[in-house]
């Protein structure tokens, strides 16, 4: 039991995902283990909190020792693991300990057989398809009904950590520093950019990698061993670079007018386009590997990262509230 | 007719006193009584009234004649005569009826008496009716002896006693009295019989119960005369016993002593000598004077009867004036109770455990303080000589050993609530101040004695599974020692930067070129102080007061590596938790690196280990750290620019530098060749 706590205090949260009904938190850590939170009973103020309800309503183990490296809300929960793409009902995640998977779709590693490839990355396009970013520097289309590998973007020199679009854009980032835009369409890459070629933006100690891009009309959001950094989306040039204390990015995304940017930093930052900082928010993890938010039903932004803990914010500005995940 | 009458009564009468010659009186009797007899009665009635009426005719006559003038003389001369005649005639009647009559009183007497005799008879008999009626009641009510005797009942007897006495008794239920009575005499005579024969046997028996008893008299004489003769010879022999080292004597002994000791100890005592049987290198004795136990014994029981009365006496209020006077004596006396209430007692038990080939032997003292009531425990440890280093000894000490055998059994609380009553009542302070003095009072030494007491609040100990049997503590004490003992072996060559050989069959990376430069103890102080997060480690309860802390510094060329190491006192159940710091552009630790954060992961978790791991984990921890070390230079560096740009020679393999979005570094060993480090 004590070694569990070791064990515990040495977890790593790398995705969340929301339920469709927006009442449960699903999160995935490095031990295989996927948890579920309600969220009623944690954010809202009007029922009680107390020390039980913080507790994960169900744990349940996907494969042992195998990270869950991403999730995936559709109409099923996709887990993204090691080399395999899982689908789980939603009532059983919610309900049941020992959920099995209804499907699962094996990713097939082109560059290495002996090592399996990690799904580090999955978005719905709006047809349906979902966008793979995977561990042997490819993206999969896998279409979900027919369970298959519809096509395969190369163009990536090191593994993919992360991927956004938007209508017919595709935009990727890569631990070889590039930023990749794709066509959806033509299947084709469009363009690509290095962002830690150019100087302001190159922190040679942290590395080259992109650990996060986003993408809206007009921008486009990249950071990761190079600073945080928004590009215009026409001409690519570097618009703003956000000053930010930290040790390498691994969250970005648009929200409504800002920034929510995370990484390896004792915060996690809403920022405005032109780089002033909204709000810092004090994190308990080491770095933060994910940050999801929803309105409807629950209004709360959710912080997981290196730690056992997943940090709640009701109102994007400050810590409310901690869950702790065990195992 | 008289006159003929009385003629011829005078002619027999005149005969008869003729014959009689001497009595005529008695012959006139005699014819008297005769004539009396033949003359009827009513005929001389008759005469008599004939008489006495001629006699009144004669005198009247008479009287008519004298009356007359002339008076005839001769008629009345003749009347005269006549009436003279009559009158002797009446006389003789008179005297006939009185005959008559004295013989009928005669008569009548002879009657009477008759009658009185025939009365006298029936008299008699009527008593004798009486008497026999009596005799019959008192047959009626006699009560035989034998109605008394039990006897067997009737158709058990006619089925028991022999053919030719039962015979005729076939027919049972007869109403013959004569045949029943019968029968019951049978069946006495027959019970009489049995008895005979029963008392035959008795006699018999009786003979030879004396015999027996005589036997055994002697034989117990010839008992008692054995006694003096094996006690001569034990005496005899003893000087070979030391001889040859048995140490047969000394048992007796010990066993005799051991029912000297208090109930608590005894058990202990009892229970451990049985564990021998599965553990041989395992040795209790009792230690103590005999005769000074016996006197405190026996004054003990003295005492538990005063006590009542002490505690009675104490509290009464003194004046001043006595108080002052009695200061110097009150003084002594509370040095006095002071010892008292923590006087042991005299006995007490050693279990001595010792590791084989020259390892330390681990001495614990098991003392019984009467008055706290509780078990405190003393150790010591005798290091062998081959263990020289500090933290090596310091490990290997008696308190460190028996530290938490159980989960947060520390002995530095007293169980017994009770005590810090007692202590405060004489100013002695709290239990933990005493321990120097007096020993630990670990909760597993309470159980072996079998004492319990009340469960604090919150106290974590009794949630495990209580080791409430002997035996597993014994082998908790046993696996700690080893485990002990198997740790200090190892931190005596850490001591020396030394990495100590590891068994072959446990996998690990054999070759590093990061080395151990240093590994020195240190203070729980300077653990919180110097570890990043200690705080937290401690509210994790993952680090306590109660470890074993020590620093270690791997160094591969200029960078460097310092480990803060927490062993726990279930080592090697719960493997040593390294926190390390990378000194390299600034502090790197788990608190800001998920590097490091990885590798400490990979270094502290997954060890499958059992007591047979205490010998070699340590070891293992640091040469995987040491290799850790280098895949973490190697990975960073070949991931990112170095500022120099030169990359260092690698001398780890692997595949990937970086994987996943949490870019995890290769920290999984996997014997592959000379050894290859994967991410999962």
């Amino acid at each position: 039991m004590k070694t569990m706590a070791d064990k515990n205090y040495y977890n790593t949260i790398l995705s969340q995902v929301f339920s469709p009904c927006g009442k449960y938190l699903i999160v995935g850590d490095i031990y295989g283990y996927i948890s579920v939170f309600n969220l009623q009973k944690v954010v809202c103020p009007e029922s009680s909190t107390n020390a039980e309800d913080r507790k994960a309503k169900n744990v349940f183990m996907v494969q042992a020792d195998i990270q869950i490296n991403s999730l995936l809300a559709a109409d099923n929960l996709i887990v993204g693991t090691v080399g395999e793409i899982l689908a789980f009902n939603w009532q059983h995640i919610i309900n049941s300990a020992d959920a099995k998977a209804i499907w699962r779709i094996e990713i097939p590693n082109t560059k290495d057989n002996f090592e399996k490839v990690d799904i580090n990355c999955m978005v719905q396009a709006q047809s349906g398809d979902i966008y793979v970013g995977c561990g042997d520097n490819s993206i999969r289309i896998v279409n979900i009904e027919s369970g298959s590998i519809v096509n395969t973007l190369n163009g990536h020199k090191d593994y993919v950590h992360s991927i956004a679009n938007i209508g017919n854009e595709l935009i990727s980032g890569g631990e070889d520093g590039l930023v990749n835009m794709w066509d959806i369409r033509s299947k084709t890459l469009v363009h690509s950019i290095e962002p830690h070629k150019n100087v302001k933006l190159q922190r040679p100690e942290l590395g080259n990698w992109i650990g996060a891009v986003a993408l809206n009309d007009d921008w486009l959001l990249c950071g990761g061993g190079p600073r945080l950094s928004l590009w215009h989306f026409r001409s690519m040039n570097v618009s703003t670079v956000f000053p930010l204390d930290d040790k390498g990015i691994h969250v970005a995304e648009f929200f409504e007018d800002s920034i929510l940017a995370g990484g390896r930093s004792n915060y996690f930052y809403n920022l405005n386009l032109d780089g002033t900082v909204v709000s810092e928010i004090q994190t308990s993890s080491v770095s933060i590997f994910s940050a999801i938010h929803q309105e409807e039903p629950y209004k709360a932004l959710c912080l997981s990262g290196s730690s056992p803990h997943i940090d709640i914010c009701n109102n994007y500005n400050y810590r409310d509230q901690i869950l702790t995940v065990s195992i | 007719m008289v006159k003929d009458g009385a003629q011829s009564k005078k002619k027999p009468n005149k005969n008869s006193d003729f014959d009689a010659s001497g009595d005529i009186y008695k012959k006139a009797v005699s014819f008297e009584e005769k004539e009396a007899t033949q003359r009827s009665a009513e005929k001389d009635a008759g005469l008599y009234l004939q008489t006495c009426s001629d006699i009144r005719q004669l005198l009247a006559d008479i009287y008519k004649e004298k009356c007359e003038e002339k008076e005839n003389k001769s008629l009345i001369m003749l009347k005269r005569k006549e009436a003279c005649l009559k009158i002797v005639l009446l006389k003789k009647l008179n005297r006939l009826e009185k005959v008559r009559m004295s013989m009928a009183r005669e008569q009548l007497n002879q009657e009477k008496q008759k009658l009185d005799s025939i009365n006298l008879q029936f008299q008699n008999l009527l008593y004798e009716l009486a008497h026999l009626c009596s005799e019959f009641e008192k047959c009626r009510q006699y009560k035989s002896k034998d109605e008394d005797i039990q006897l067997i009942s009737t158709e058990e007897f006619l089925k028991v006693a022999p053919e030719e006495v039962v015979g005729k008794f076939t027919e049972v239920q007869t109403a013959d009295n004569n045949l029943r009575h019968e029968l019951h005499l049978a069946m006495l005579e027959h019970e009489l019989q049995q008895r005979i024969k029963l008392s035959k046997l008795c006699d018999t028996l009786d003979n030879e119960k004396r015999l027996l008893g005589k036997d055994i008299v002697n034989r117990k004489e010839k008992l008692d005369a054995l006694g003096p003769t094996l006690s001569n010879i034990i005496e005899a022999t003893k000087p070979l016993q030391e001889l040859l080292g048995l140490p047969l004597e000394k048992t007796r002994n010990e066993h005799k002593m051991a029912s000297l000791l208090p109930d608590e100890l005894y058990l202990l005592y009892y229970n451990g000598e049985g564990y021998k049987v599965i553990d041989s290198r395992i040795a209790i004795e009792i230690v103590g004077d005999q005769e000074e136990a016996q006197q405190f014994n026996a004054s003990r029981l003295n005492i538990v009867e005063d006590s009542d009365a002490d505690s009675l006496e104490e509290p009464e209020p003194m004046e001043g004036k006595k108080r002052r006077h009695r200061k110097a004596s009150l003084i002594d006396k509370m040095e006095e109770k002071k010892r008292k209430i923590l006087e042991p007692h005299p006995l007490s038990i050693e279990i001595t455990m010792d590791v084989p080939n020259g390892g330390p032997q681990l001495k614990i003292k098991f003392l019984y303080r009467v008055q706290l009531k509780i078990i405190t425990v003393t150790s010591n440890v005798e290091i062998p000589s081959k263990i020289t280093g500090n933290c090596a000894k310091e490990v290997l000490s008696g308190e460190g050993i028996l530290n938490e055998i159980f989960d947060g059994d520390t002995g530095k609380e007293s169980p017994n609530s009770k005590n810090q009553y007692q202590l405060d009542k004489v100013n002695l302070g709290t239990f933990e101040s005493l321990i120097q003095k007096i020993g630990f009072a670990y909760g597993w030494a309470h159980k072996l004695c079998g004492l319990e007491f009340m469960k604090k609040p919150g106290c974590k100990l009794t949630n495990k599974v209580s080791p409430s049997y002997v035996e597993s503590v014994l082998r908790s004490l046993r696996s700690r020692l080893d485990a002990r003992y198997a740790l200090a072996e190892q931190l005596q060559q850490l001591e020396q930067n030394f990495i100590p050989m590891i068994p072959s069959e446990v996998e690990h990376p054999k070759t590093a070129t990061s080395v151990l430069t240093k590994f020195a103890p240190m203070s729980f102080a300077r653990f919180c102080t110097e570890t990043p997060n200690s705080v937290k480690l401690v509210e994790e309860e993952m680090a306590s007061a109660n470890d074993l802390f020590y620093s270690a510094t791997v160094i591969r060329h200029k960078s460097i590596l310092s480990a803060s190491i927490v062993i726990k006192n279930t080592y090697p159940i719960r493997a040593p938790l390294f926190l390390l710091t990378v000194k390299s552009n600034g502090d790197h630790s788990a608190t800001n690196s998920d590097d490091i954060r990885d590798m400490e992961r990979a270094l502290n978790l997954g060890w499958q280990t059992d007591e047979k791991s205490a010998g070699w984990l340590l070891a293992v921890q640091l040469r995987y750290l040491c290799s850790f070390f280098d895949v973490y230079l190697e990975s960073v560096e070949s991931s990112s620019i170095t500022a120099s740009g030169a990359t260092p020679t690698q001398s780890t393999v692997f595949f990937r530098s970086v994987c996943a979005r949490n870019r995890r570094r290769p920290f999984k060993y996997r014997k592959v060749g000379n050894g290859v480090f994967t991410q999962y």
